[in-house]
């Protein structure tokens, strides 16, 4: 036992205009959970405290939330693990939503964004034999398996910083499961699924892998880039993100070099007036202080090795 | 945020290239076109270090992490070139400059040298023009050479104009921590070797929650006021926090956060925070002739603060 301060969260949105802070003061193992501290603190402190919470075991994902700045399921998380230097663990709801009562929070725009992806099955047959079992071979499985692990705790969600900025993004956690359905064998919506991820901007993903935080290994930050090479392998690639991808891989092929100049005015189209002129002021900040890439670029020594590769492994370009 | 216990890191090994002073050095594509201050104050610092940079002249782009989006192991042959480079120059560190490259120049190297048949099938490819990848590269970034290699006491006993107690936000980004699995190097969720750094130099770290968070550069051009607004939410964190500077190990972050901070007054209010490249600053702090730091570059002038900490003369930047 040892004595261990929760730095709390407290709010309740039928009472309160602005949240509070409580520090509780408990003895307690440190190499217990988080959880296991919050429970103790309800039962034998405050029973007002409120958190979600079930199985106790990193299968229900109920319980993530903050701790000490970073989200992570509190079950999961032993307490001598985050312990500050004045023994204390802060603990707050999941950003990127808006708190209830305490740790808990809305999750609507989590499950809408879920619910949008039309999570079943949805095979091309399926009206002419109900009976029928569908096989998928071990190889085809093999690339679902990450993604069925997902107890869709949020915690993805919650850390992502795109989610932060922009709620229009659909997050890491549904683009996980659109590419679960996009890739199952048996479903017979690939190309509907693909339009439908990409018009809830997949190609948003800042690439900043904070959903390798998941504490169910599912990687989601794979996923969504195995989902933006299907669109590009469908030919789905009008918009910003796909043509940055094929005029980087252009450059690349080209020069050896991401060529600065050619891949911005690829991104945003080369006769996308509007899009250009939106750039330009940045364009000109960065000039006026000599900020500009070279406008030909020399390709580097060697090249053809390189332009070898790309032709070998047939990568597609702008 | 200090933690009692911190994540068990692998031990690290002292390369050949440590015991030479002689590095092999992946400057990546913005270090020689938009930033050519990285490229010139690494050179600089280096210099002043007393090692060798051997820049690898005829190598490709890292992948940048988009080329992943249209071919999942091309990234992985063109990175096995570059360390097939190395290696014939009897090199067996790769230095990076950069974020992105570190962590998509690691991933690569970790699929080649732990997945089955992968370096074998690579060189299937490079044989084409007779190369091979024999596996024996690391690569590692300019700021954990620095740390490992020479030393922050070595460092800081080096130091000739003191950083006077500038407060400087150290801004990690992304892919020189995340994902840990590439990376390791150092926790991703508790960081601190810049914070280190920015106080072996003279300087005083700040800490905010921004700093391990992206700066939106891979989706600047996705859709309007993204990064800008990215760029907002973690420079007010740390102008809130005291910062008068920010410190970055990457280009792009740098590109972002220097560029973006204009844009994103309207919602999260002026912060106007100069940022400075890894090498700049630490090259400032050991003497390098501040004229030469290319400083005149940035998009917020950091002349203001260094004049204000007498660090250097306000025509400088």
């Amino acid at each position: 036992m040892s004595k261990i301060t929760l730095d709390l969260f407290r709010y309740d949105e039928a009472v309160d205009e602005e949240p509070r802070r409580e520090r509780i003061d408990i003895d307690f193992p440190e190499t217990s959970t988080v959880l296991d501290a919050l429970e103790y603190a309800k039962a034998e402190v405050d029973g007002s405290i409120s958190f979600r919470r079930s199985c106790r075991s990193a299968i229900c994902g109920s319980c993530s939330m903050n701790i000490n700045g970073v989200t992570g399921l509190a079950c999961k998380t032993p307490i001598r693990t985050v312990l500050r230097e004045d023994r204390s663990v802060k603990v707050d709801p999941m950003p990127n939503f808006e708190p209830m009562k305490d740790m808990v929070v809305h999750m609507d725009p989590f499950w809408d964004k879920y619910a949008r992806l039309k999570p079943y099955l949805q095979p091309a047959d399926r009206d002419e034999d109900h009976e029928r079992e569908r096989r998928v071979s071990p190889e085809d499985m093999k690339k679902l398996v990450a993604v069925a692990n997902c107890v869709m705790c949020a915690t993805c969600y919650a850390l992502c910083p795109v989610v932060s900025v922009d709620p229009s993004f659909a997050g890491p956690a549904a683009i996980a499961y659109a590419y679960r359905f996009i890739e199952d064998t048996r479903d017979g919506q690939q190309p509907e699924r693909v339009a439908n991820i990409n018009s809830d901007y997949l190609w948003l993903c800042a690439h900043c892998y904070a959903c390798s935080y998941c504490p169910k290994h599912v990687d989601p930050h794979d996923r969504i880039i195995d989902t933006k090479r299907r669109t590009v392998q469908l030919g789905q690639t009008d918009a910003a993100g796909p043509r940055h991808a094929l005029v980087v891989a252009k450059t690349i092929k080209q020069t050896g070099m991401l060529a600065e100049n050619d891949v911005i005015v690829g991104t945003v189209g080369r006769f996308n007036i509007r899009g250009l002129i939106k750039i330009a002021p940045l364009g000109l900040r960065m000039a006026a202080k000599g900020k500009i890439p070279p406008l030909i670029m020399h390709p580097v020594p060697k090249v053809d090795e390189i332009r070898t590769i790309f032709e070998t492994m047939e990568v597609p370009v702008a | 945020m200090a933690v009692a216990i911190t994540d068990a890191l692998p031990a690290k090994r002292r390369s050949k290239s440590a015991e030479m002073k002689r590095y092999g050095f992946f400057p990546g594509c913005v270090a020689k076109e938009s930033c050519t201050e990285l490229f010139n104050s690494t050179m600089l610092l280096a210099d002043k270090l007393g090692i060798e940079l051997v820049e690898l002249t005829a190598a490709s782009c890292c992948g940048a992490s988009v080329l992943n989006d249209v071919n999942r192991d091309v990234a992985r042959v063109l990175n096995a070139r570059t360390y097939a480079q190395a290696e014939a120059l009897g090199l067996d560190d790769v230095i990076t400059i950069c974020s992105t490259c570190t962590g998509h120049m690691r991933a690569a190297n970790k699929e080649l040298l732990e997945e089955e048949n992968r370096l074998t099938d690579t060189n299937a490819i490079l044989g084409k023009f007779g190369a091979s990848y024999k596996g024996t590269v690391s690569v590692r970034h300019l700021l954990w050479m620095l740390i490992d290699d020479i030393g922050l006491d070595a460092l800081s006993k080096m130091v000739v104009n003191p950083l006077q107690g500038l407060k400087v936000a150290p801004f990690y980004g992304c892919h020189i921590i995340r994902p840990e699995s590439v990376n390791g190097w150092e926790s991703a969720r508790n960081p601190h070797s810049l914070e280190d750094l920015i106080t072996a130099l003279g300087g005083e770290p700040v800490d905010y929650a921004g700093k391990t968070r992206c700066c939106g550069f891979h989706v600047q051009l996705e859709k309007d006021g993204i990064a800008a607004n990215m760029v907002g939410q973690n420079m007010r964190m740390a102008k809130d926090n005291g910062a008068e500077a920010v410190l970055t190990p990457c280009p792009l972050c740098h590109l972002a956060l220097d560029g973006y901070q204009a844009d994103s007054v309207a919602r999260w209010g002026r912060t106007d925070l100069p940022t400075f490249h890894l090498p700049q600053l630490v090259a400032l702090a050991l003497g390098v002739d501040a004229t030469k730091l290319g400083l005149k570059r940035h998009v917020i002038s950091p002349g203001p603060v260094l004049q204000a900490h007498d660090l250097a003369p306000m025509h400088v930047a």
